[in-house]
């Protein structure tokens, strides 16, 4: 397990006020704030943050993280003495944050305290559950089944929290899409009483790639041309996420237009759009007749690819 | 590290499928009920019905809600900044839309 120098997080002295550490923590939340964002890892980030402020903001754990932290490094490994926190005592219940947010790090010194919240009536729904999935493009077109693995902190008989293992087999119904929710009714906590089980909601999103952009339930592709197919139109063979295309490029289309095929984007009710973006590519001059061409070109256009800036 | 495999019967789209009640969406997102007749009092959601007891969000308010959840715990910002970056945030992205 690696140290994490909460300070160094928050970019603040060993040394700071609490004051200068909310305002070092404020900052940081709204530039990586995952919703607000446009940063590489946000979320990440976001996270590390929020467990520093966790730990300095409360003046127990910041002198109990102090005492371990005095010797150590970022990035070091590091293991807590045992019975470092002896001789602190900890009030409130812990962090209202999810037990899985935290780092390794962070569940060793202070995990023992996290408690979900008490159920006061004798009779109650169990808990809702939210996880995030991760699911291929083709899956919103197709349809999937897919088994997911979660995690899930969860209290044995001793009231001890432990991390288990959850495996579900899932249909990913068609047409679903980056943003939006599934609902696994009674898979949550169980309930309490007579009450009935939560449930588990799925919030999906796509797996990166590079071939595709997704706006909602348009879908984005670039679509690499030559100059000639450009100047003069070609039908070209798509592969697109729902299978080949057969293509038509309007004679004299040029880099960034945008080719819309309806309906051909994420499938619904109202189906997406598919749009293809024409990239032309222009091939190197290397022999000499590929030299030749080029300037033969060159002679037969009265060509200014500039004439529309100003020098 | 116990594992079990469960196979999920019950299985419905959110946004296409569901609507709920007031209880209902304050336990999905775990907050209080004065919580949620705020947001909806301010505009940040907006329910079918006359009052809390007939209220049935759509199924999409719930990425809104857990937005809403997240900005005003994790930044501290009350109930009237939520609502303003909230349509600030939208406002973004259809300008950004529009670029594109």
């Amino acid at each position: 397990m690696k140290f994490k120098d909460y300070y160094e997080v928050l970019g603040v002295a060993k040394t700071a006020s609490d004051d200068e550490i909310k305002v070092a923590y404020r900052k940081l939340a709204r530039k990586y704030h995952p919703d607000v964002s446009k940063e590489l890892e946000a979320e990440e980030r976001f996270k590390e943050v929020g467990e520093a402020y966790a730990v300095l903001k409360d003046p127990e754990k910041r002198a109990a993280y102090d005492q371990v932290g005095s010797q150590a490094k970022h990035g070091q490994d590091f293991t807590p003495p045992p019975n470092w926190d002896s001789g602190f005592e900890f009030s409130g219940n812990g962090f209202n944050s999810n037990a899985g947010d935290q780092s390794a790090f962070f569940e060793e010194l202070f995990g023992r305290q996290a408690r979900g919240r008490q159920q006061s009536t004798m009779n109650a729904k169990g808990q809702d559950h939210h996880a995030k999935v991760m699911i291929d493009l083709v899956d919103a077109y197709l349809g999937a089944k897919r088994t997911i693995t979660l995690q899930m902190p969860t209290h044995d008989a001793q009231g001890r929290v432990f991390i288990q293992d959850r495996k579900l087999d899932v249909t990913i119904p068609k047409g679903i899409h980056a943003g939006q929710h599934l609902r696994l009714t009674g898979q949550g906590s169980p309930g309490v009483g007579t009450g009935p089980s939560g449930d588990l909601y799925l919030e999906i999103t796509f797996k990166p790639t590079p071939q595709f952009r997704i706006d909602g339930r348009d879908v984005y592709m670039d679509l690499p041309i030559s100059p000639w197919e450009a100047a003069l139109g070609e039908k070209v063979d798509v592969l697109t996420p729902s299978g080949s295309v057969d293509l038509k490029i309007p004679p004299g289309s040029n880099s960034g237009r945008k080719l819309r095929l309806k309906g051909r984007g994420i499938p619904g009710k109202e189906p997406g759009d598919l749009y293809v973006v024409i990239v032309i590519v222009t091939p190197a001059a290397e022999t000499e007749a590929e030299k030749e061409a080029y300037f033969s070109m060159a002679k037969s256009f009265n060509f200014n690819p500039r004439k529309d800036i100003k020098g | 590290m116990q594992t079990n495999t469960t196979q999920i019967t019950e299985i419905s789209i959110v946004e296409d499928e569901v609507h709920m009640t007031t209880i209902e969406l304050c336990h999905t997102i775990d907050i209080d009920q004065e919580d949620l007749v705020a947001w909806v009092q301010e505009g940040i959601l907006n329910p079918i019905g006359t009052s809390p007891e007939d209220w049935r969000f759509s199924g999409d308010t719930l990425s809104r809600a857990k937005k809403a959840l997240r900005l005003s715990r994790d930044l501290e910002i009350n109930t009237p900044g939520v609502a303003m970056v909230l349509d600030l945030l939208d406002e973004i992205s259809e300008l950004r839309k529009r670029l594109g």
